[in-house]
C-alpha cells in the first residue's frame, strides 16, 4: 500500500512538471516551480494521499472495463472483451432512431427536473430563514425531509393512487367540473407528474446544504446592512443570497454535469408503453437492450461513454460560464 | 474586518456595501430580529410565508401518516382501501412478528455497523481531500480537482468492479460496502466550497501562531466547519444506511445483508420492478407488514436528524473573526 | 473439437436415453475409453434409476451452489431439509445467497466475472442463452447420460420437443430444465362466484360466454357504483414491458396466438405450419378486437394495463370489480381474505375462455432449471455432482423428500401412496387450523429453488380440492404442440436484438392504443407498415433462417 501510495504521488506530482502547465484564463498569483511548491505545501500535499489512492484504485481502475464499448463483450467471458476491436456499438446507437428518441426524452426529463428541483430548495431556505419561531422552523425542516425516506416503491405507489381515475387530484377536478383524466396513460402528463414527484421528494432535502451555508455569514452582515437602512428583502437580496453563492454555483454546475443521469428506478416503474413516447430514458432503454442481449454490455458502456463525455462538456461549459460570469467555479 | 470582504459578494451589481462598521465584540446577536420594524409589506409575506410552509408540511407528512396508518392497520383494511391517516382495525402484529425476526435484527445491526464504519471512512477521506483542494495557491490543484470530478462520469461498470473486489478479496468483507464508495465526489466539492468560504486570514494568523497544516485542518478549519461537517454526516449517513446494492453485490450471506436489502426483498419481491423471473405469483406479502418495514427502517435516521440539527446554528463565524 | 459429438448428441439424446437407461452403469464399462476416469470421486459406480445417491467419500463432497433466498422463508442453516440432506446423500451445499427481489442480476454479475458457483439453480429457459457463447457454462446436453433418472424422464414423458427449444444454435442445450409430467394450467381468471349464482351466469366456456357474463354483472351489478368495471386487472409490473400480461396472453391463446407475458415477435402459426409475426397475424388483431369491445362496451376497466396490482386488488375486494387474472394462489392469499369485508362474497377461479382454436390450450412442460458452471467438468467431483443434481431434482425419491420432509417427521403415506402432512404443519392452506409450525418456513421443505416440476402424482399431493377442480375443468383440452426451434447464432442473435429492442416497445404501445380504442383498426394497414418499417420482416427472415437450418439438421 504505501508502495502503491508512493507510486501515485510520484505520478500525479510528476507528470505535470515536465510539461509546461496550460493556465486558462485566471492567473495565478505567483508561478512556483515544482520542486517549491513541494517545499512549501508537502504536509498539504501528504494529505491527498489517501483519496488519491482511492480514487486510482477504486475509480480509475475499472475503467478499464471500457475497453468492451470497443470490443464484443461475451458474459461469462474475458471482461475486456473479445475479437477485433470496433466501433460498430457507437455505430449502432448513432444510427438508432430509437436512441435519439429516448436521449431527446433524457434531455428534456433532466433539464424540466433541474428547471425545478433546483432553485426550489433555495427558496425554501430562505423562506425558513425567515421564519422567527425556531421550534415551528425546526418541524417544518424536520418535516420536509421526510419524503427523501421514502424507497421509490413507495412513492411510487402513492403516484399511482393519487392520479388514478378515482384517485385525489380526480376527485378535486371533478370538483370544478373536470372529466377525470388517466393520468398515468397519457404521454402529455407523464414529465409533469414526473417532475412535481422528483420536487416532492427533494426540495426538503436539499435545502440542508443552504442552511448549513447560511450558518457561514457573517452576522456582521446584517448589522452593517441595517445601520445602512436595508430593509428585509435588502438583506436577503445582498447578504443571504451573496452569501450562498459558492453554494448555489457548486451544486448547479454539479447538477448540470449529472442531469443526464434521471432516476432509473423510478421511471421504470412509472413508465408503460402509452407513455413511452416521452417517459422512455436511456436508462430505461438500455435495460430492455440489456433484458434481450448477449452483447448488450459493449452496446451499453458505449453509450455510457459517450454520456460520460456529454456530462463532461456540460460541467465543463457551465464552469467556464459561471467563472466569466460571477467568477465562481469549481477549478 | 477583511472576513467581511472575504464573504461580501463580488457580484457585478455593487451592494449598498456594508462598510465595516466597528461593532461592540459583546453585542447580542440573538436580538437581530426585532430591532427594525417589519414594513407592512413584510409583514403580510410572514402570512403567507407560514401558510406555504404549512402547506409543504402537509404535503410531506401526510403520505408518511399514511405509512404509520398502515403500519399499525389490518391488512384487509389496507387492501380495501379504507385506510387514510388513521390505523383502522388497529393492529400490532406485524411489529411483534418482525421485532422477533433475528434475520431483522441481525441485519439492522450490520446496517448500522457498515453505516458508522463507512461514514467514518468517508469523512475523513473527503475532509482531508475537500481541505487541499480548497487551497487555491496550490500547484497542481485543478489536475487534482479533475482526478475528482472525470469519476463522475467515467466508471468502470459493475464487472470490472466486482472483479476487483474479488480479486483484493474483500467479499463477504465490510470493506467492500465501506472502501469503494468512500468519497462521493458531489459531496467533495461542496465541502471544497465550504472551505473555500473560510476567511484565509485565519489560517494565516494560526501558520503565524506556529500551527502547521494538520494542525490548522484540526484546530482551525474543522471547529468552524460544524455545520458542513454535520451535513456531510448526514449526507453520507443517510446514503450508507439507503444503500443496499454493493451489499448485494458483494456479501453472499443473509447474515451479513443489511437490513435495506431484507426490506428491498420484501418489498421488490412483491411488487416485481426487478423481478423477471415470472414468479411473481409465489409471493404474498402483506401490505402491512410492507408500511412495517418502511417505518423501522425511516425511524432511527429521521432521530438522528435533530442531533445533526443543533450545528445549523448561525453565527459560528462571529465568535471565530472577532477571536 | 466436439463435432462429431455435437452432431450426434442431438439425435441422441431421446433414442440415446433408453439406451442409457437400460446400459446404466454399464457404459462406463464400455469399450471406448472413459472421458470421466478422473472425475469419479465419490460417485456411486451402480447408480441408477431407483437408486438413492450417496457420495461415496468418508467427508461431505462439498458443492457451491446460488441461492435464491424467498422472503416467506428466509434461509435457515438449521432446516431439517439441510442435516437430512448431508445425512442421506453426504453432500453440503454451500451457499451463495441472493434475495429474490435480485437474484437474476446476481447470477448475471457472478457468471460475467468469472465467479459463478458450481450449480446455479431456478434459471428459466432462455436465461442461459447469453451465457452460451463464451463457453462458461456447461453444455449439460452433452453430460445426461450420467443422469439415469433425468433421461428416463425425458423418455418416458415424451419430452424431446420441449427439450428443442432449449437447443443452442451449436445444437447442444446448456439449462438442465425442470420438466412437468403433465401440462399445467395455472393463470386465468378469479371470479365473483356468488354474483355468478345470484345473476344466474353458467361458468363461462367460451369467448363469448366470458364477455356475456361481463354484460350481466354490469348491468345488474355495476348500477349506481362509481368506478364499476365488471373487469379490471392486475399484472402490469412484471415486467411493465408486457402490461395486461395475463389477460392478454388469455384472451390471445384463445385466438391461437401467443401474447401479453408470453408474448414473442414471431408465434408459430399451426395451421400454415410456418413461423409469422406475432403483432401482424390475425389472430392478433382479432384479440386486440377483442379487448377493444370489453372497454368500449365499458365492461373491462381501461387503467387495467396501466395500475398497480394493489389498485387492482382494492377495486376487486370494495366490489367495484367481479373478474380479475389470477392463480389459485391468488384466490387464496389474496382476493379471499380481502373479500371478508363484503357479505356473502365468495370467488373462485374459471377456465381459460377458449375461441376460434377450440378446445385447445398451448403446451410447453418445462419449468426453470438448473445451469452449470463450465469448470465444474474438470472437478474430480464431477460425475457425483451430476448424479446428486439428477436425484435431488429428478428422481422421485429426491423430489418427494424436498417437497415433502421425512416420514414421521413431517408427513406419513399410507398404503395406497396417499401422503398426509403432519397436522402440526401447514402448507399452502392445509392444516390451516391445528398448526403451528410452517412446512417451509420451519423445516427448509418446499423450497422453490428444489421443488420444480415432477411426476403428475407428487404434483397433485399437494393439490386442494379447489385446485383440483381448476384443473380437472381444463382437462379435456387438446395439448398444442410445442414451436419447433430456431435457435440464433451469435451474430443472428446480435441482429435479431436490435430490431427487436425498438419493434417490442412499439408493438405494446400500439396495442393498448388499439385496445382502449385511441386508435382505430381502419389504421391496422398502417401499424403493419409501420412494423416493416422497424425491420420487422428481416426479423423473420431470421428466424425463418434459423429454423430452416435446424430441421436441416
Amino acid at each position: 500500500m504505501t508502495n502503491l501510495e508512493a507510486d501515485v504521488g510520484i505520478r500525479v506530482m510528476g507528470s505535470p512538471a515536465t510539461a509546461p502547465t496550460p493556465r486558462m484564463g485566471a492567473a495565478k498569483p505567483r508561478k512556483r516551480t515544482w520542486r517549491q511548491a513541494f517545499r512549501r505545501d508537502w504536509q498539504l500535499y501528504s494529505l491527498a494521499l489517501g483519496p488519491i489512492a482511492f480514487f486510482l484504485v477504486f475509480r480509475y481502475l475499472p475503467m478499464i472495463g471500457n475497453v468492451i464499448a470497443f470490443r464484443r463483450f461475451r458474459p461469462g467471458g474475458s471482461i475486456l472483451g473479445t475479437g477485433p476491436f470496433t466501433l460498430n456499438y457507437f455505430d449502432r446507437f448513432i444510427h438508432s432512431k430509437t436512441f435519439w428518441h429516448v436521449f431527446e426524452n433524457t434531455l428534456i426529463l433532466g433539464g424540466l427536473t433541474l428547471l425545478f428541483t433546483f432553485p426550489l430548495p433555495i427558496v425554501l431556505a430562505l423562506l425558513l430563514n425567515e421564519v422567527r419561531n425556531g421550534t415551528w422552523k425546526r418541524f417544518v425542516q424536520s418535516v420536509s425531509y421526510l419524503p427523501h425516506f421514502l424507497s421509490i416503491v413507495v412513492v411510487v405507489t402513492i403516484i399511482y393512487q393519487v392520479t388514478a381515475l378515482d384517485g385525489l387530484v380526480n376527485q378535486a377536478i371533478h370538483r370544478f367540473g373536470v372529466t377525470p383524466i388517466p393520468f398515468m396513460q397519457q404521454p402529455e402528463w407523464f414529465r409533469t407528474i414526473f417532475v412535481s414527484s422528483e420536487v416532492w421528494q427533494t426540495v426538503g432535502w436539499g435545502t440542508i446544504l443552504y442552511l448549513a451555508a447560511l450558518t457561514m455569514i457573517d452576522d456582521d452582515l446584517y448589522e452593517a446592512a441595517k445601520i445602512d437602512g436595508a430593509n428585509r428583502w435588502r438583506q436577503t437580496w445582498h447578504v443571504t443570497l451573496p452569501g450562498l453563492r459558492t453554494t448555489m454555483i457548486t451544486l448547479l454546475i454539479l447538477n448540470v454535469g449529472t442531469f443526464l443521469g434521471v432516476s432509473f428506478e423510478k421511471v421504470y416503474l412509472m413508465e408503460n408503453p402509452l407513455t413511452y413516447s416521452t417517459a422512455d430514458i436511456l436508462s430505461t432503454y438500455l435495460f430492455r437492450v440489456g433484458m434481450a442481449s448477449a452483447s448488450s454490455l459493449s452496446y451499453a458502456t458505449a453509450i455510457g461513454l459517450f454520456e460520460a463525455v456529454i456530462g463532461l462538456v456540460l460541467i465543463m461549459s457551465t464552469n467556464l460560464i459561471a467563472k466569466r460570469t460571477v467568477g465562481t467555479s469549481l477549478w | 474586518m477583511v472576513a467581511i470582504e472575504q464573504s461580501a459578494p463580488r457580484a457585478p451589481a455593487t451592494p449598498p456595501a456594508p462598510p465595516a462598521k466597528p461593532r461592540l465584540v459583546t453585542a447580542p446577536r440573538r436580538r437581530r430580529w426585532g430591532r427594525i420594524h417589519d414594513t407592512r409589506g413584510y409583514r403580510a409575506f410572514q402570512v403567507f410565508n407560514a401558510i406555504g410552509l404549512t402547506l409543504v408540511v402537509i404535503a410531506t407528512l401526510v403520505p408518511f401518516v399514511h405509512v404509520v396508518a398502515k403500519s399499525f392497520s389490518s391488512e384487509v383494511a389496507i387492501r380495501t382501501g379504507r385506510v387514510n391517516l388513521l390505523p383502522i382495525g388497529f393492529n400490532v402484529d406485524t411489529y411483534r412478528l418482525v421485532s422477533h425476526d433475528h434475520l431483522f435484527w441481525l441485519n439492522y445491526w450490520n446496517t448500522i455497523k457498515y453505516t458508522s464504519v463507512s461514514t467514518v471512512v468517508a469523512l475523513v477521506l473527503t475532509t482531508t481531500y475537500a481541505f487541499v483542494l480548497s487551497k487555491k495557491h496550490l500547484k497542481g490543484r485543478t489536475l487534482l480537482i479533475w482526478v475528482a470530478v472525470f469519476t463522475m462520469f467515467f466508471s468502470g461498470g459493475i464487472i470490472p468492479n466486482f472483479v476487483l473486489i474479488s480479486a483484493m478479496g474483500l467479499r463477504n468483507q465490510i470493506w467492500a460496502i465501506a472502501l469503494p464508495n468512500a468519497i462521493s465526489v458531489f459531496n467533495l466539492l461542496v465541502m471544497k466550497a465550504f472551505f473555500e468560504n473560510l476567511p484565509p486570514e485565519l489560517e494565516e494568523a494560526a501558520a503565524v501562531d506556529g500551527l502547521n497544516t494538520y494542525g490548522i485542518l484540526m484546530r482551525i478549519v474543522l471547529p468552524l466547519s460544524k455545520a458542513v461537517l454535520a451535513t456531510m454526516t448526514l449526507f453520507y449517513s443517510v446514503s450508507f444506511w439507503n444503500s443496499w446494492f454493493p451489499a448485494f453485490l458483494y456479501l453472499d450471506h443473509q447474515n451479513l445483508n443489511p437490513v435495506t436489502i431484507y426490506l428491498r426483498n420484501l418489498l421488490v419481491g412483491a411488487t416485481g420492478g426487478t423481478n423477471m423471473g415470472g414468479q411473481i405469483s409465489d409471493l404474498h406479502i402483506s401490505a402491512n407488514v410492507q408500511a412495517v418495514a418502511i417505518v423501522l427502517i425511516c425511524v432511527p435516521i429521521l432521530l438522528v436528524y435533530p442531533f445533526i440539527q443543533r450545528y445549523f446554528v448561525r453565527g459560528v463565524m462571529l465568535g471565530a473573526v472577532k477571536g | 473439437m466436439y463435432h462429431s459429438n455435437r452432431r450426434r448428441s442431438l439425435t441422441s439424446v431421446s433414442a440415446g436415453a433408453a439406451v442409457v437407461l437400460a446400459l446404466g452403469f454399464a457404459s462406463a464399462c464400455s469399450s471406448k475409453p472413459d472421458e470421466f476416469k478422473d472425475k469419479r470421486v465419490g460417485a456411486m459406480s451402480n447408480y441408477a434409476v431407483g437408486v438413492d445417491f450417496r457420495a461415496t467419500t468418508d467427508q461431505p463432497l462439498h458443492f457451491s451452489m446460488m441461492y435464491n433466498n424467498h422472503p416467506n422463508y428466509p434461509l435457515n442453516e438449521d432446516w431439517l431439509f439441510w442435516s437430512e440432506l448431508e445425512k442421506r446423500t453426504n453432500v453440503h451445499l454451500d451457499l451463495v445467497e441472493a434475495p429474490l427481489s435480485d437474484y437474476n442480476q446476481k447470477r448475471t454479475t457472478l457468471i460475467n466475472a468469472g465467479q459463478a458457483p458450481q450449480i446455479i439453480p431456478k434459471t428459466y429457459p432462455g436465461q442461459e442463452n447469453e451465457y452460451v457463447s463464451s463457453g462458461a457454462i456447461l453444455p449439460v446436453s452433452d453430460y445426461v447420460n450420467l443422469m439415469p433418472n433425468y433421461s428416463a424422464r425425458v423418455q418416458n414423458w415424451n419430452m424431446q420437443s420441449d427439450l428443442d427449444t432449449l437447443t443452442q444454435a451449436d445444437g447442444k442445450y446448456y439449462n438442465l430444465a425442470g420438466m412437468h409430467e403433465e401440462k399445467r394450467t395455472e393463470y386465468s381468471f378469479a371470479v365473483r362466484t356468488d354474483l355468478l349464482t345470484k345473476d344466474g351466469i353458467a361458468t363461462p366456456k367460451t369467448l363469448d360466454d366470458f364477455e356475456n357474463m361481463l354484460k350481466v354483472l354490469k348491468d345488474k351489478e355495476c348500477a349506481g357504483v362509481a368506478g364499476c368495471y365488471p373487469l379490471s386487472d392486475r399484472f402490469n409490473f412484471a415486467p411493465p414491458e408486457r402490461p395486461g400480461g395475463n389477460l392478454i396472453r388469455t384472451i390471445a391463446a384463445a385466438f391461437g396466438v401467443r401474447a401479453g407475458w408470453d408474448y414473442n415477435t414471431v408465434s408459430w402459426d399451426f395451421n400454415q405450419k410456418k413461423y409469422v409475426l406475432t403483432a401482424e397475424s390475425d389472430a392478433y388483431k382479432q384479440t386486440l378486437q377483442y379487448l377493444n369491445k370489453l372497454v368500449t362496451e365499458g365492461l373491462l376497466d381501461p387503467e387495467s394495463f396501466t395500475q398497480q396490482d394493489d389498485q387492482a386488488l382494492q377495486k376487486f375486494a370494495q366490489g367495484k370489480s367481479f373478474v380479475i387474472s389470477s392463480n389459485i394462489q391468488n384466490v387464496i392469499n389474496d382476493y379471499r381474505p380481502n373479500l371478508k369485508n363484503i357479505p356473502g362474497a365468495t370467488v373462485g377461479m374459471i377456465p381459460p375462455p377458449t375461441g376460434p382454436m377450440g378446445n385447445v390450450m398451448f403446451g410447453g412442460r418445462l419449468e426453470n432449471g438448473i445451469i452449470f458452471n463450465a469448470d465444474v467438468k474438470d472437478s474430480p467431483n464431477f460425475v457425483a455432482m451430476m448424479q446428486f443434481v439428477d436425484w435431488l431434482w429428478y428422481s422421485e425419491n429426491g423430489q418427494e423428500f424436498a417437497k415433502w420432509g421425512v416420514p414421521g417427521v413431517t408427513y406419513t403415506k399410507d398404503a395406497n401412496g396417499k401422503r398426509t402432512l403432519n397436522p402440526d404443519i401447514t402448507m399452502l392452506g392445509f392444516n390451516a387450523d391445528t398448526a403451528t409450525k410452517q412446512l417451509q418456513k420451519d423445516y427448509g421443505f418446499y423450497n422453490g429453488i428444489f421443488v420444480y416440476g415432477g411426476t403428475r402424482d407428487l404434483m397433485h399431493s399437494f393439490y386442494s380440492d379447489e385446485e383440483q377442480a381448476f384443473l380437472d375443468s381444463v382437462k379435456d383440452r387438446e395439448v398444442l404442440p410445442v414451436p419447433p426451434p430456431q435457435p440464433f447464432d451469435e451474430d443472428q442473435q446480435d441482429q435479431a436484438t436490435q430490431i427487436e429492442v425498438d419493434l417490442t416497445p412499439h408493438v405494446m404501445q400500439e396495442s393498448l392504443k388499439f385496445i382502449l380504442g385511441s386508435r382505430s383498426f381502419d389504421d391496422w394497414g398502417n401499424f403493419v407498415k409501420e412494423l416493416d418499417g422497424l425491420d420487422a420482416q428481416t426479423y423473420l427472415g431470421l428466424v425463418t433462417d434459423a429454423y430452416n437450418a435446424f430441421q436441416q439438421r
